[in-house]
C-alpha cells in the first residue's frame, strides 16, 4: 500500500513513516501530497478539506506536515477569539516571535499582511508554507473579509503558501454571496466499518492477543455501528468496556477463542452502556469503578439526567405548575379549567378538532405575567398575599431556567415567558404538593 | 539516450535509483522504462512550469480572447503616465474572468516603457484588506513612501491628508508632479465605506486637473454604479470595461490545449515535444471532450479550468508522465462531486433514519418545520409498525444524533427561535431536498431494507 | 440662597460645611428608639449578642459544609495525581477535562459562603491556582478567558514573594499586550511549575508530594452554571479539552438545580469533552433545622423569639425562599428591633449583667415593668400589702425583679433539654402527632401549654403503647440529652430517669418468662399501627386497645411503663409552660411579628393602593382623615386622581377626568360653587392633573391605548 505514498520531492524513509501512520488514509494522504508537489514547487493557493468528525483531516495535515518538515501553522478556529491570535500565530510560526510582535495592538488584515509581506521579503519561501485551520467553519462568524482574503492568500502576500481550511460542514454553506476566489475541494470520506475495524485493533491491550482484541472490537461495532461511527467515541467506549470483556478469560471460564459466549457476556453491558456512558451520563471514570463493583450494586449508580429532583420553596412549586399549565394550555381552556362554575361550555366546541399535533409535539407556548399570576392564584391552595418575593421568586425560576423569559430583558411592563421544564419533572413537582397536573392538561383530555 | 542515462544530474539520477528502487516491477517494462528516462528530466520542470500557470497565475505572454480590452486599458494608461492625463475607469467581470490577469498584463507591457517605468507610482489596494478609509489612507501613505513626510501632521479631513500626500510627491527636483495609478481591487467593497470618502476624493483629483491619477477599478459586481452615491458617481469618468467572457466550446477546448502545453522555451525541447503532442492527443479524445463540454456548461472561466487542470496535473508523476483521458474524467469527477451526498453516505443508521423522519414530516406539513419531539415521534410510529433490523433507541441517544445532524447543518434551526427554547422543541429545517436524500439512501453501504422501503413510502 | 433666571436651569446646592457630620451607628440606634438614657447599653447589649450569633453561625456554616468540601478537595487531589498517570485505560480519558458538578440548591444567595470557603480550603492544602467566575462577569467568551486568566495568574502573584512579583508583573504586562489565550496561560504555567519545582530542590519530601507541588492543577470554578451562556461555556470547554494534555486543568460547576442542566446545556460533542462527578450538598431543609438547632433552641442566647414571629420566619424560609442566609437576617432584625424598641431590653442579657442593670433601672424604667402584662399578671395574684410595696418601693421592686429575672433563666435552662426528650420521644410515633420536626414542637409548646394539645394526648396514648426495647432505648437518649445540662432540677430528673432505666433492666432480668407474651401482645398493634396511617383507624384500634387495658390487669413492664411516663408528663407540665406564663418574659421575647413581617415579606402593591385610598395612613396629616369612600379634596393630587378612576371603566375618557379633577380640587380651594371661575381649568389645575396621571402610568394604573382617541385603558379592576 506505500506505492500510494510516493513523490520524487520527498525522501523514501519518511513517507515509509508517514504511511505507517495513517492507516486507511493514504489515498487521500497521496492525493494531497501529490496535489501539493515538491516542496519548492507552487501549490494551490487554498484548499478546502472536509468530511465526517474524526474522519483523520487533521491528523492527516499534521503528519504530513511535520514528518516532511515543512514549513506551516497549524490554527484551530475555536481559540481565534479574535482574528489577532489568527495573525500573531501564523507569524510566529513562520518568521519567529518578534515578526508577531511587529502587529499593533489592534490590527487589521491590512497590517498582518503588510508584517507578512516586509517579512518574507526578508526571507523568502524557498519550500510552500502551509497554513491549516482547523474547525474553518468558525471564520464564517469573523470579519466579513477574513474568509475571502484567506483564500487568496497567495495573491495578497505574493509568497508561496498554501492556506488549507479542514471543515466538518461542506464548501457551499461557506460561500459569501459575492462569491470568492473558490478553493480546491477534497473529501475525506468516513471510514468503511472494515477499516474501523482495522484501525481501533491496532490499539490493543498489550496483555492479549491481537486476535482476541479485534473480535472484541468486531463485537463492540456490532452494537454501536448501527448509532455511531465517530472513531473517537468508538476508541473511547472500546477502552472502557474491555476490562468487562475479558472478564471471564480473567477467572477461566472462557478461552480467548470461545467468542460466542464472550459475546453473550458482554452484549447486555454494552447496551448499558450505550444509555449510559455512551452518552456521558456517566462519567468514565465512575464506569470503571462500576466493573469492578458486582452485578448488583451496579444499579446504584444513575446516569447525571436521573437526578432530576429539585428542591424548591412552596409557591415556587405551584409558581411552576401554573407556568407548565400556562404554556401548555391554549388561553381559550383557562376559564373552563380554573372558573369554579364555567357556565355550561361543551366538550364539542371545547376540544378544537383542527389542532392536529399535541402541544406537548410543538413544545411551549409563550405567555403574558399576569395569566401566570392569574393561574397560580387560582390552583395554589391557600391565598396569597401579592408579596415581592413572589415577584422575585419569578424571577429566580427564569435565573434558575426553570422558566425562560421570551421577551426581552428590558421590556419592563407585560413580561413573556416560557415554562422550560419536562413533563416528569413537572409531574414530580406537582406530586410533592400533591396536586393531580393530568386533570389539568389540555392534551391529556 | 543512454549518453545521458550515463551522465544524469545528480538530482534526479538518485531520484531514478529511487524510483527504481521503488517499483521494481517497471524495470521489466521496456517502454515504461524508456518513459522513466526521459521522464526524470522533464518531469520536475513540467509540474513547475504548469504549477506556475494555475496555482500562482502566472502571466501569459499574451492575454487570449481580450485582446481589445489590453489594448483600450493599455492606451488609457499610458495617457496617464507619459502626458498625464487623469482617468478613471471599472473593469468589470465574473469571478475567475481573467481580470487581474488583464491589468497585470497591462502593466507589465506598460512598464516595458523606460520612461513610465522611472515616472509612474503605483498604488495598490484591495477592499479586503483596506476594510475602511482609514487604513486605506495609511496604506497609501506608506506606498507613496511617504510616512516620514507626513510624520505625526493631524489633518482635519480625509480630503486634506490626500491632497497633502499628492502634494508631497511634487515636492522634488521638477515641478510637474509624477502620475500616479490607484488599482482599487474588489472595488465594491470600498463603496461600503463610510459615506465613501475614499472614493469620493480619488474620483474628485481625477476629475480636477491636480495631479495625473488613474484610478481603476476591479469588480465582478456588474450594478457596482448603483452602490455609488450620487456626488461620488458623476465624479466618475463612466469607463467601464467588460471582461464577459464569449468563449465558444471549441475555443474552450482549444485553450485547454495550451493551457496544458509547453512553451517552447521549455529546457527540455524533447520532452516539450512529446508533452505537447500527448496533450493534442489528450484533447483529441472524445470522452476528454465531453468532459470539458460538461466543464463548459457549468463554467468558463479559468480559475475553474485551472482547478480542473490542476487536479489532472496531479495525478502525473514520474511513474506516468503523461495525462489519460482517465485523469481528466476523474478530475472532473472530484470537481462535481456532490458534497452533501459525500456526508449523508458517512451517516450512521440512526441518523439517516431520522433524516428520512424529516423527509415524511416534510411531505405532510408541506415544509413546515419540525422540532426534535416530532421526529423522534415520526421514527417511533416507524418502530412500531415495521422494524426488524432497528431497534428502539431512547430519547437521549437519538437526542444527540439529531444534535450531530445540526452540527453538520444538515438542518438548521428556524431564524428568530431563540436559544431559550429547550433544545427538543427548537423547530428545525431539512437543508437537504428530496432527491438527495434518495440519492444518498441508494449509496448507502448495507442499508436495511425495510429503511428503504419506509424512505419511498409516500405517506409517513 | 436664591436663584432667580429666566432659563430654567438647576442648581447645584453645595451643602454646608457646618452641617456635615458623621453619625456613629449607635447614633441611628438612638434616635428615635424611646428610654433613650438606657439605648447605649442596649445598643451595646444588642451587639454582642449579634457577634455572638455571627460567629456561632459561621463556625455552623464551616462544620456543615466540611464533608462536601474534603470529598472535592480529594477529588482535585486525585486528578492532578491522575493527570500524569499513563496506563492502558486512562490512555483513553486523557482528553477529558476533570469535572466537579456540585449541586447546591436552589437557595442562591447562599452559595457565596461556600464557594468563598471553597477556594481558601483548595488554596490552603491542593493548589495556588484557583480561578472562580460568574455568569454576569463573562457574557462573551473573550470576556469569560479573560477573567480565568487574570485570576489565575493574579493569585500566583498574591502567594509569591516580592523579586518574583516583579517578575510576574512585567510578564503580566506581556500577557495583557500579547491577547490572552490558553497558549499564553500553558507558557505561564510551565514557566511556573519549573520555577517551583528548582525553587525547592533541598526540602526532603516524598515523591507524592514533590509530585503534587511540581503539577498543581489549575481550578476553575463556574459558580452559577445555569446563568451562563451556553454558547461561550461550550467553546470554552472546546479550547481547554485542546490543552488538557499541557495543563491539568479541573471544573467546578456550583449547579443550583440539577445535574441534568448539564446535558440541557451542553450538546453531547462538548459533554463528552468531560469527565463529570456528582457531589451532592446537604439539603437547605436540614441546614435550616441545624441553625435552629444552634441558635434558637439554646439557653445560651438570652433573646427569643416568640411563637409568631418564629412562624413569619419560618414560613418565609418554607414558603418563599429556602434561604437560610435570609432566615438569619430576620433574626437579626428582631433582635435589632426589640433592643430598639423595648427599653426593658436591658436585662436581656446574661444572669450577672442583667442583675447589675436591674440595679441601675431608673423609676421611669420600673414604671414600664409595672405597666408590662405579665407583672400585672402577677401582682393581681399577690395580697393587697404586697401588691402596695410592688407598686411603690422601688427598692423592693428591684430585688422582685432580680428575682423574676433568675426565674426566667431558669426557665430557659431547663426548657430546652426537656422539649428535646419530649421531641425523642414523639418523634418517632405513626403520623408524627407533634410533628417531625424539633422546631413544630417547640411552636406548640410556645403557642399554649402543649399538655391541653389533643395531639398531645393522643402522642401520650401512643406511648403508653411502645414495646420495651423501644421505650428503653427512647428514654436512653433522653438521659443522654439530660446528661450534660447542669442545673439542679435537671439533674435530679436525670437521676429518676436512670433509676426507672434501672428497673426496665432488672425487670427483664427477674420475669424474663412473662414478659414475653405480655409484649408482644402489647406491641404487634403498635407495630401494625406504624403501618396503616389512616387517621380514624389510628383512632380506632387506640380506643379498643384502652379497652382491653382496663379488662386487663397491668403487667409490671406497663406498671413500669406507665411509672416512666408520667414522670416524663411531669417533666413536661413543670417546664414546657409557653413564656407568657413567665412575669417579665417580655423583656427577653420579642413579639411584634407585624412589624418582622413588614420588613421581610413587603408588598408593594398593597401598600402603594393604601396611600392612594388613605393618604393619611403614611402622612399623619389630620386634614386628611375621611370616612373612606369619598376622597378628601385635601389629598395630593395622585390620590384624587386615583379615587377618580376607580369609579371609570376599562376606559377613561381624559376629559371627563380632568373636569372631575378641577371640581375636586377647586372644592378644596373654598371658592364656592356659586362663582364663574368655579371648576374652570386653569394650566395649573392642568399641569397637576397631568402630572398625577403620568404618575398613575408609571405606578402601571393606566397606561395609553390605541383603541380610542383622548382615552386611557385601566390596568386594574374593581372599583370603589
Amino acid at each position: 500500500m506505500t506505492t500510494l505514498l510516493q513523490h520524487p520531492g520527498y525522501e523514501e524513509g519518511r513517507l515509509q513513516k508517514v504511511a505507517e501512520l495513517l492507516p486507511c488514509r493514504e489515498v487521500q494522504a497521496g492525493m494531497l501530497l501529490s496535489l501539493m508537489g515538491e516542496p519548492q514547487q507552487y501549490s494551490y493557493p487554498s484548499i478546502f478539506i472536509y468530511g465526517h468528525r474524526a474522519s483523520g483531516k487533521s491528523h492527516v495535515m499534521h503528519v504530513l506536515l511535520k514528518e516532511l518538515e515543512l514549513p506551516h501553522a497549524t490554527v484551530s478556529c475555536v481559540e481565534c477569539v479574535s482574528v489577532v491570535l489568527l495573525f500573531e500565530h501564523v507569524l510566529r510560526s513562520f518568521f519567529g516571535s518578534d515578526a508577531a510582535s511587529l502587529l499593533p495592538c489592534s490590527p487589521s488584515l491590512s497590517d498582518f499582511v503588510r508584517v507578512y509581506r516586509q517579512q518574507c521579503s526578508q526571507s523568502p519561501a524557498k519550500e510552500t508554507r502551509y497554513i491549516v485551520m482547523e474547525k474553518a467553519e468558525l471564520l464564517r462568524d469573523t470579519d466579513a473579509n477574513v474568509l475571502p482574503a484567506l483564500l487568496r492568500l497567495q495573491e495578497l502576500v505574493e509568497d508561496n503558501v498554501t492556506v488549507i481550511l479542514l471543515s466538518e460542514i461542506v464548501w457551499d454553506k461557506f460561500r459569501p454571496n459575492t462569491g470568492c476566489f473558490e478553493p480546491l475541494v477534497l473529501n475525506f470520506p468516513d471510514y468503511s466499518k472494515g477499516e474501523l475495524q482495522q484501525i481501533l485493533s491496532r490499539d490493543r491491550h498489550p496483555s492479549y492477543s491481537a486476535e482476541f482484541y479485534s473480535s472484541y472490537i468486531n463485537i463492540l461495532l456490532g452494537v454501536f455501528y448501527s448509532v455511531c461511527r465517530d472513531l473517537r467515541e468508538l476508541r473511547h467506549l472500546a477502552a472502557l468496556n474491555f476490562s468487562k470483556f475479558c472478564e471471564p478469560v480473567e477467572e477461566g471460564k472462557v478461552k480467548e477463542t470461545d467468542t460466542h459466549k464472550l459475546w453473550r457476556n458482554i452484549e447486555p453491558h454494552l447496551k448499558k452502556a450505550m444509555q449510559t456512558v455512551y452518552l456521558r451520563e456517566v462519567s468514565s471514570l465512575q464506569w470503571e469503578q462500576m466493573q469492578q463493583m458486582e452485578e448488583k450494586e451496579t444499579g446504584i449508580l444513575r446516569g447525571l439526567s436521573a437526578h432530576t429532583h429539585v428542591e424548591l420553596p412552596y409557591y415556587s412549586k405551584f409558581l411552576l405548575i401554573a407556568a407548565y399549565l400556562a404554556s401548555y394550555n391554549p388561553a381559550r381552556t383557562d376559564k373552563r379549567f380554573f372558573l369554579k362554575h364555567h357556565g355550561k361550555i361543551r366538550k364539542t366546541n371545547f376540544l378544537k378538532k383542527n389542532e392536529k399535533t399535541s402541544n406537548h409535539l410543538l413544545g411551549p407556548k409563550p405567555f403574558p405575567l399576569d395569566r401566570l399570576l392569574a393561574i397560580f392564584y387560582s390552583v395554589v391552595d391557600s391565598r396569597v398575599a401579592p408579596t415581592a418575593s413572589i415577584f422575585s421568586q419569578i424571577s429566580s425560576l427564569v435565573t434558575l431556567q426553570l422558566l425562560a423569559q421570551v421577551s426581552h430583558d428590558d421590556q419592563l411592563d407585560a413580561p413573556k415567558y416560557k415554562c422550560a421544564v419536562s413533563m416528569d419533572f413537572i409531574c414530580a413537582i406537582s406530586r410533592t404538593v400533591n396536586f393531580d397536573i393530568v386533570k389539568y392538561l389540555y392534551d391529556f383530555l | 539516450m543512454l549518453a545521458e542515462k550515463s551522465k544524469p544530474q545528480p538530482i534526479t539520477a538518485d531520484d531514478g535509483v529511487n524510483a527504481g528502487s521503488r517499483h521494481p516491477r517497471l524495470s521489466l517494462v521496456p517502454a515504461k522504462l524508456e518513459s522513466r528516462q526521459w521522464a526524470h528530466h522533464g518531469f520536475p520542470q513540467v509540474q513547475k512550469v504548469l504549477r506556475e500557470r494555475f496555482c500562482h497565475q502566472q502571466l501569459p505572454e499574451e492575454p487570449e480572447g481580450v485582446e481589445a480590452q489590453h489594448k483600450h486599458l493599455l492606451e488609457l494608461l499610458k495617457r496617464t503616465a507619459i502626458h498625464g492625463e487623469s482617468n478613471s475607469l471599472l473593469i468589470v467581470g465574473p469571478r475567475g474572468a481573467g481580470k487581474t490577469m488583464l491589468l497585470k498584463c497591462v502593466l507589465r507591457d506598460l512598464l516595458q516603457d523606460k520612461e513610465v517605468q522611472k515616472n509612474l507610482l503605483q498604488v495598490h489596494l484591495n477592499g479586503l484588506l483596506q476594510t475602511d478609509d482609514r487604513i486605506a489612507l495609511k496604506e497609501i501613505t506608506r506606498q507613496l513612501h511617504l510616512e516620514n513626510a507626513v510624520g505625526d501632521k493631524v489633518f482635519g479631513s480625509f480630503a486634506e491628508n490626500l491632497a497633502f500626500l499628492l502634494e508631497a510627491l511634487k515636492k522634488g527636483d521638477r515641478s510637474s508632479s509624477r502620475p500616479v495609478l490607484f488599482v482599487l481591487d474588489e472595488f465594491d467593497l470600498f463603496a461600503h465605506h463610510k459615506n465613501q470618502t475614499l472614493l469620493y476624493n480619488l474620483f474628485d483629483v481625477s476629475q480636477s486637473a491636480q495631479t495625473p491619477i488613474a484610478v481603476v477599478g476591479v469588480t465582478c459586481r456588474l450594478d457596482v454604479l448603483e452602490l455609488l452615491e450620487k456626488r461620488v458617481k458623476s465624479r466618475f469618468s463612466h469607463r467601464q470595461i467588460h471582461l464577459l467572457s464569449s468563449l465558444t466550446v471549441t475555443q474552450y477546448l482549444r485553450l485547454v490545449g495550451t493551457q496544458l502545453s509547453l512553451p517552447d522555451e521549455f529546457p527540455d525541447a524533447k520532452f516539450a515535444q512529446e508533452w505537447n503532442s500527448s496533450i493534442e492527443t489528450l484533447c483529441a479524445d472524445k470522452s476528454v471532450e465531453e468532459v470539458l463540454q460538461r466543464h463548459f456548461n457549468a463554467s468558463k472561466d479559468f480559475r475553474s479550468m485551472h482547478m480542473l487542470l490542476m487536479l489532472c496535473l496531479s495525478r502525473v508523476s514520474v511513474a506516468k508522465p503523461v495525462i489519460q483521458p482517465a485523469d481528466l474524467q476523474e478530475a472532473s469527477r472530484l470537481c462535481l462531486a456532490d458534497a452533501k451526498a459525500n456526508m449523508l453516505h458517512g451517516l450512521s443508521i440512526l441518523e439517516l433514519c431520522l433524516i428520512i423522519a424529516m423527509k415524511h414530516l416534510n411531505d405532510v406539513y408541506e415544509g413546515e418545520p419540525f422540532n426534535l419531539q416530532m421526529v423522534h415521534n415520526e421514527f417511533k410510529k416507524f418502530l412500531q409498525r415495521k422494524s426488524n433490523s432497528m431497534y428502539n433507541f431512547n430519547q437521549p441517544v437519538v437526542r444527540k444524533a439529531f444534535e450531530h445532524l445540526q452540527q453538520l447543518e444538515l438542518i438548521r434551526p428556524v431564524e428568530g427561535s431563540s436559544a431559550k427554547t429547550q433544545s427538543e422543541y427548537q423547530l428545525m429545517r431539512l437543508m437537504l431536498d428530496h432527491s438527495q436524500i434518495m440519492e444518498a439512501l441508494q449509496k448507502y453501504p448495507q442499508c436495511p431494507t425495510d429503511v428503504k422501503q419506509w424512505a419511498m413510502s409516500a405517506f409517513g | 440662597m436664591s436663584t432667580s433666571s429666566v432659563s430654567k436651569g438647576c442648581f447645584v446646592f453645595k451643602p454646608s460645611a457646618k452641617k456635615k457630620r458623621t453619625l456613629g451607628l449607635d447614633d441611628y440606634f438612638t434616635d428615635g428608639c424611646e428610654g433613650a438614657e438606657t439605648s447605649k447599653i442596649r445598643f451595646k447589649l444588642c451587639q454582642d449578642l449579634w457577634d455572638k450569633i455571627k460567629t456561632e453561625t459561621e463556625v455552623l456554616q464551616d462544620e456543615l459544609s466540611k464533608k462536601i468540601l474534603n470529598s472535592l478537595l480529594d477529588f482535585t487531589m486525585r486528578c492532578s495525581s491522575t493527570h500524569q498517570h499513563s496506563d492502558w485505560a486512562s490512555q483513553m480519558r486523557a482528553s477529558e477535562i476533570p469535572t466537579a458538578a456540585l449541586i447546591l440548591g436552589v437557595n442562591v444567595p447562599d452559595h457565596d459562603m461556600t464557594f468563598q470557603s471553597l477556594c481558601e480550603l483548595l488554596q490552603q492544602s491542593v493548589t495556588p491556582h484557583v480561578a472562580s467566575v460568574q455568569a454576569k462577569e463573562c457574557g462573551a467568551l473573550k470576556h469569560l478567558m479573560k477573567r480565568v486568566l487574570e485570576r489565575l495568574m493574579d493569585t500566583v502573584l498574591a502567594v509569591d514573594d516580592d523579586e518574583e512579583e516583579e517578575a510576574e508583573q512585567t510578564r503580566g504586562q506581556i500577557h495583557k499586550k500579547v491577547h490572552c489565550s490558553l497558549g499564553t496561560l500553558c507558557d505561564w504555567y510551565s514557566t511556573k511549575t519549573k520555577k517551583s519545582s528548582s525553587g525547592t530542590p533541598g526540602k526532603k519530601r516524598t515523591s507524592a508530594v514533590r509530585h503534587e507541588q511540581q503539577q498543581p492543577p489549575l481550578v476553575i470554578i463556574f459558580k452559577d452554571l445555569e446563568a451562563f451562556n451556553p454558547r461561550v461555556l461550550q467553546d470554552f470547554i472546546i479550547i481547554c479539552s485542546r490543552y488538557i494534555h499541557r495543563v491539568p486543568l479541573v471544573f467546578i460547576f456550583g449547579i443550583a438545580t440539577s445535574p441534568s442542566t448539564i446535558q440541557h446545556m451542553l450538546p453531547h460533542s462538548v459533554s463528552s469533552l468531560l469527565c463529570i462527578e456528582l457531589f451532592q450538598s446537604l439539603s437547605c431543609t436540614q441546614h435550616l433545622a441545624t441553625v435552629i438547632d444552634k441558635l434558637i433552641l439554646t439557653h445560651n442566647f438570652p433573646f427569643k423569639l416568640n411563637n409568631k414571629v418564629m412562624q413569619v420566619l419560618i414560613s418565609i424560609f418554607l414558603y418563599h425562599d429556602f434561604s437560610v442566609r435570609n432566615f438569619i437576617k430576620g433574626l437579626q432584625l428582631a433582635l435589632l428591633e426589640h433592643f430598639h424598641s423595648q427599653p426593658l431590653s436591658v436585662l436581656c442579657c446574661k444572669k450577672t449583667e442583667a442583675f447589675l442593670n436591674v440595679m441601675q433601672l431608673s423609676n421611669c424604667d420600673l414604671e414600664r415593668v409595672r405597666q408590662l402584662g405579665s407583672f400585672r399578671r402577677y401582682v393581681e395574684k399577690q395580697e393587697l400589702q404586697e401588691q402596695a410595696s410592688l407598686l411603690n418601693d422601688d427598692t423592693y421592686l428591684k430585688e422582685v425583679c432580680k428575682k423574676f429575672v433568675k426565674e426566667l433563666h431558669k426557665y430557659h435552662k431547663n426548657y430546652y433539654p426537656v422539649l428535646r426528650c419530649l421531641h425523642t420521644l414523639t418523634s418517632t410515633l405513626p403520623r408524627y402527632p407533634l410533628g417531625k420536626q424539633i422546631r413544630e414542637l417547640h411552636l406548640i409548646c410556645l403557642e399554649k401549654n402543649v399538655w391541653e394539645n389533643e395531639d398531645y394526648q393522643s402522642a401520650m396514648k401512643l406511648l403508653k403503647m411502645l414495646a420495651k426495647d423501644e421505650l428503653i432505648s427512647l428514654l436512653q437518649r433522653c438521659a443522654e440529652i439530660l446528661q450534660p445540662v447542669k442545673s439542679k432540677i435537671m439533674k435530679s430528673a436525670l437521676s429518676q430517669l436512670q433509676e426507672l432505666l434501672a428497673k426496665f433492666k432488672q425487670l427483664d432480668t427477674a420475669a424474663g418468662e412473662t414478659a414475653p407474651s405480655v409484649e408482644d401482645s402489647i406491641t404487634s398493634p403498635v407495630k401494625n399501627l406504624q403501618k396503616k396511617t389512616d387517621l380514624f383507624q389510628l383512632q380506632k384500634t387506640l380506643l379498643e386497645m384502652n379497652e382491653s387495658r382496663r379488662s386487663k390487669n397491668l403487667s409490671p413492664f406497663e406498671a413500669l411503663r406507665n411509672e416512666a411516663l408520667e414522670f416524663i408528663d411531669n417533666l413536661v407540665k413543670i417546664h414546657l409552660s409557653p413564656p407568657e406564663s413567665q412575669t417579665l418574659y417580655e423583656v427577653c421575647y420579642y413579639s411584634p411579628s407585624a412589624t418582622v413581617r413588614r420588613h421581610l415579606n413587603a408588598t408593594p402593591r398593597t401598600s402603594i393602593q393604601a396611600a392612594l385610598n388613605t393618604p393619611y395612613y403614611y402622612l399623619k396629616n389630620d386634614r386628611l382623615k375621611t370616612e373612606d369612600g369619598l376622597a378628601s379634596n385635601a389629598a395630593p393630587d395622585i390620590c384624587i386622581a386615583y379615587k377618580l378612576h376607580l369609579e371609570c371603566g376599562r376606559l377613561i375618557n381624559l376629559y371627563d377626568w380632568l373636569e372631575a379633577y378641577a371640581t375636586v380640587v377647586s372644592g378644596a380651594e373654598g371658592n364656592n360653587p356659586g362663582s364663574d371661575n368655579y371648576v374652570k381649568v386653569d394650566e395649573v389645575k392642568h399641569a397637576r392633573f397631568i402630572r398625577a396621571v403620568s404618575e398613575l402610568e408609571f405606578l402601571g394604573f393606566i397606561k395609553s391605548t390605541k383603541q380610542k382617541t383622548d382615552h386611557v385603558a385601566r390596568l386594574t379592576w374593581g372599583g370603589c
